[in-house]
């Protein structure tokens, strides 16, 4: 496992995607969420006031809000493209033919990858919120109170509980061996998501239950919907091991 | 003696029809065997075959005469294969990605293994270059230096010499040479009689997912032999 570890690391580090996906995720959540910000300090147009909804306050919790709403799809999105890639470019590239008969199991490989993928994603949502709580204090929202860090710490939690929500993502990638197979997941993913919270599933279906426990402040999900999370990605990491075990490069 | 890797009538098609046939193959210790056949003869069937990467639907596939699924994952650190792709990434130097292979294939000196694999493969000039920037060929260096490194048993190479230069073909010659005089079995594939194919103790002929015959490695026509053991087989089966 220790090799298998180091191995899916040095990938991860040295990659474009894994850059950009960083950077994405943590600049680009920020810079949006900042831009929100000056655009409801500057602007007395009420239609755009409105449409800046609780951003609008000009508040710790407003500029809060605005940020979960925009990591519950745009990081959703940032995360699933990276999980794509570590499972979908090894069918791509051609590597998965080297992950053949080496003294390490291929399922062990596909959970190095999820390993990796778990750290890589919970120090961007660590990161998210630092930055997020610096960018809000440079903005003069004042200091940060025991609300302000409650609602920091659902803005990190929202991230890590997204990993369970993307594994899908890298089944999808295997299935198809294609990155482009996962992307596709990804997006299907958001859509059943919102399909789902129209249709009033809320917080029964695991795919929304992340962002509308952030989102309501924490109010309008419960533990045990929270808790379904759990075996969702026990589930798809299961199915994820298995499909590298039994792999066979027959197409 | 039990051979390292070994196919016993093994068998396995695809939808098409295409497929490897009642296939027996042995691989011995210090013995050299190439695999010769045409473009889609089924070499790379069988070589996946005889890694695990395909399961055969009857026959076996072995390893030092366990089944591929029942065998010691620990006998594995002991078999170093290139078939289709070489194993490296494209954002990593070509030293990171023997570095990688080193430690999946459980090496206890990473860093001198990959120092002697870089000297053997003169790969110095690109060795902190990012694969996704060196030449095929040399890109190719990489992958049989990453395929050969942790000094294998059993070694599997389909078209090794597949975009290398005379140098790079030289250097791969001399080292499955040196590799099978120490005791290691080796199993190279071409689809020419090259120059790697022309150090095997045996050639064995592929043709459409058979083995059809062997070609005795010193004759003086070796390509007219050859054709004509495929065409014998293709008028054989009317084909």
């Amino acid at each position: 496992m220790k090799a298998a570890i180091w191995a899916e690391a040095a990938k991860l580090a040295g990659s474009t995607v894994g850059r950009v996906a960083s950077a994405a995720i943590v600049i680009g959540i920020s810079v949006i969420s900042a831009s929100m910000l000056l655009a409801a300090a500057t602007t007395t147009d009420p239609q755009l006031l409105a449409k800046l909804g609780p951003v609008a306050a000009g508040d710790w919790r407003g500029f809060l809000l605005g940020a979960v709403q925009i990591t519950g799809a745009g990081g959703l999105g940032g995360f699933a493209v990276v999980l794509a890639w570590m499972f979908g470019r090894e069918f791509g590239d051609g590597t998965v033919a080297g992950l053949f008969a080496l003294p390490v199991r291929r399922s062990t490989i596909a959970l190095a990858k999820l390993v990796i993928y778990l750290v890589w994603a919970v120090a961007m949502s660590l990161l998210l919120a630092i930055v997020l709580a610096l960018v809000g204090t440079v903005a003069g929202l004042g200091p940060i109170g025991s609300g302000t860090l409650e609602a920091l710490a659902r803005q990190a939690a929202l991230g890590v509980m997204s990993v369970a929500i993307t594994l899908p993502v890298a089944w999808a990638a295997t299935l198809a061996r294609s990155v482009l197979g996962g992307v596709s997941v990804a997006i299907a993913l958001v859509v059943v998501a919102q399909v789902s919270v129209l249709a009033g599933l809320g917080g029964w279906m695991p795919l929304a239950a992340p962002a509308l426990w952030a989102i309501s402040l924490g109010i309008t999900v419960s533990p045990p919907q929270l808790a379904l999370l759990i075996p969702f990605a026990a589930i798809f990491v299961v199915l994820i091991a298995q499909s590298w075990r039994r792999m066979q490069l027959d197409r | 003696m039990t051979a390292a890797l070994a196919l016993d009538r093994a068998s396995r098609t695809f939808s098409n029809g295409s497929g490897i046939f009642d296939i027996d193959l042995e691989l011995e210790p210090g013995r050299i065997v190439a695999l010769v056949g045409l473009n889609g003869a089924g070499k790379s069937t069988l070589m996946r075959v005889l890694l695990g990467m395909l399961r055969p639907q009857s026959g076996r596939a072995l390893l030092n005469g366990d089944e591929l699924d029942s065998a010691p994952l620990s006998e594995w650190a002991r078999v170093g294969h290139l078939v289709e792709y070489p194993l490296a990434y494209g954002e990593l130097t070509a030293r990171r990605n023997l570095e990688l292979s080193a430690r999946l294939r459980g090496v206890a000196d990473v860093p001198a293994a990959v120092d002697r694999a870089i000297a053997e493969f003169a790969l110095e000039p690109y060795a902190d270059r990012r694969v996704r920037t060196l030449s095929l060929g040399n890109r190719q260096r990489v992958g049989v230096a990453a395929a050969l490194q942790h000094d294998p048993a059993t070694i599997v190479l389909d078209e090794p010499t597949n975009a290398l230069d005379p140098a790079g073909v030289i250097r791969l010659r001399e080292s499955l040479l040196r590799r099978a005089a120490d005791g290691a079995a080796v199993l190279v594939s071409s689809h020419h009689l090259d120059e790697v194919a022309r150090i095997a103790d045996r050639i064995v002929v592929m043709n459409a997912g058979r083995l059809i015959g062997e070609l005795a490695p010193d004759i003086s026509e070796i390509e007219r032999a050859f054709f004509e053991l495929v065409r014998a087989d293709d008028e054989k089966a009317g084909r």
